[in-house]
């Protein structure tokens, strides 16, 4: 194996292979293009990438699935980096609700323009533009107005059930899906499940609850655990909440990883550091993704049969 | 850290010219970014069997398999135009090349459903149910 070779940080990349929802290309209605935006991740509560359509239309996500030592064809072409980048539709309302939950410490209603202010991300007013944002507040808020302005105070409860119905639907398509669920899988990782009716209701909303907690804080991540009526896991098996475990190809564009080098080197990978390429990689690996990944580093391991 | 203040921009309108691209995920990192004669070492000696590709890349037996990409997605590369050398500054990006489906390609494993990438294109669906409006 030829791990002892160093890579070189890949710095001079400038192009990006992307699966994005067709809205984003939508060339019908663009006075303005789309833009890639940072805005502060509801869950980390640091930097994330995400993109505002052409007149701020739509929010989208942008998550970069991502393996070890891959690179692209394109055309003609090599990219090193071997990344996919997904531009999906993403509901604007996880984004707001830090920012409501925020200011309604004070118990007032309040405009939501002074509401979703932020110096170290001013795009986050752009959210009120988004189609719906505004229609959808009362899920997650208490309405006023007064003289044809509205005011809006955070409200638990209803964010709550609003959270719930979110679960629900997550938990149609997960089964679906076939999407495998339970102990032992990370809930933001997804495999299929080998046979069915192997998982119990209970795995699913927990799976469920783990994938919507990636747009919540800690805190509400748990009060919607509570909501959802689950106990909290104590078993030693599991020593981090779902909401906790996270793939690393799966990981959002953020931050902390990222932001710093989407600028300076654009989604320049980290050199590697002093474990060796393998070993790197191995711990990286997900386990219950293992069966397919582990035939990339151990070429000797009999592949399993299909 | 005003970094968070910069955005870049996706000319929309480049889609027009972009080229329709065959696009491969290969099982290795090529530490290289710039031409390469793909058709000429790869596709052209790729065997197309019913359910898989094979094909031998610098001596490694690789199996590979088309997707499609999910319904209401379509694939884009984006390049970066007039790269400018500050972090502070706005950028650009256009749409160098579309595609509508990609081969992967893993090394001697057969493809199959558990494939990073093969779920990742169940990405949209969930995004759906995550993201899409709730009923009242």
């Amino acid at each position: 194996m030829a791990t002892k070779k160093k890579r070189t940080p890949n710095v001079q990349n400038d192009s990006w292979v992307v699966m994005a929802a067709d809205s984003v290309i939508d060339t019908q209605k663009h006075d303005s293009d789309p833009a890639f935006v940072r805005l502060r991740n509801p869950a980390t509560d640091a930097a994330s990438l995400y993109m505002l359509s052409s007149g701020d239309v739509q929010l989208f996500e942008v998550k970069a699935f991502e393996e070890d030592f891959h690179s692209w064809f394109v055309g003609q072409t090599v990219q090193r980096d071997g990344r996919l980048l997904f531009v999906t539709p993403m509901d604007p309302l996880y984004l707001i609700i830090p920012y409501l939950i925020k200011s309604g410490k004070e118990c007032k209603f309040q405009p939501m323009d002074q509401v979703l202010m932020d110096e170290e991300f001013p795009a986050c007013s752009r959210l009120l533009s988004c189609t719906g944002s505004l229609a959808s507040l009362h899920h997650i808020a208490e309405e006023k107005e007064v003289e044809k302005l509205k005011f809006h105070r955070y409200s638990q409860e209803k964010t709550m059930n609003w959270l719930k119905k979110k679960v629900e639907r997550t938990v149609i398509v997960l089964k679906a899906r076939n999407i495998s669920v339970g102990e032992g899988v990370k809930s933001t990782t997804y495999i299929r499940v080998k046979s069915e009716s192997d998982y119990h209701e209970e795995d699913y909303l927990r799976h469920a609850h783990g994938m919507i907690s990636e747009y919540l804080s800690e805190e509400l991540s748990k009060a919607l655990l509570k909501h959802l009526q689950l106990p909290e896991l104590t078993s030693p098996k599991v020593t981090e909440p779902p909401s906790k475990k996270r793939k690393l190809s799966e990981l959002p564009v953020e931050a902390g990883e990222d932001y710093t080098k989407f600028n300076s080197s654009d989604f320049a990978r980290k050199p590697p550091k002093k474990m060796t390429a393998a070993q790197k990689s191995l711990a990286k690996v997900d386990k219950s993704g293992m069966k397919s990944m582990s035939s990339f580093f151990s070429p000797k391991v009999k592949a399993e049969k299909n | 850290m005003s970094s968070n203040t910069s955005v870049t921009r996706v000319l929309v309108s480049s889609v027009g010219e972009a080229q329709r691209v065959p696009v491969h995920l290969m099982p290795c990192e090529i530490e290289h970014n710039g031409p390469a004669q793909v058709s000429q070492y790869l596709t052209a000696t790729t065997k197309d069997c019913k359910l898989e590709k094979t094909v031998s890349f610098r001596g490694r037996g690789l199996k590979g398999q088309e997707l499609s990409c999910p319904n209401g997605y379509t694939g884009l590369v984006l390049k970066e135009i007039n790269k400018s050398g500050s972090d502070q500054e706005d950028r650009t990006v256009k749409v160098s090349s579309v595609f509508d489906k990609l081969t992967y390609w893993n090394l001697e494993t057969p493809p199959n459903s558990d494939d990073t990438v093969v779920m990742a294109m169940d990405w949209p669906e969930l995004a759906e149910a995550i993201h899409g409006p709730v009923e009242d």
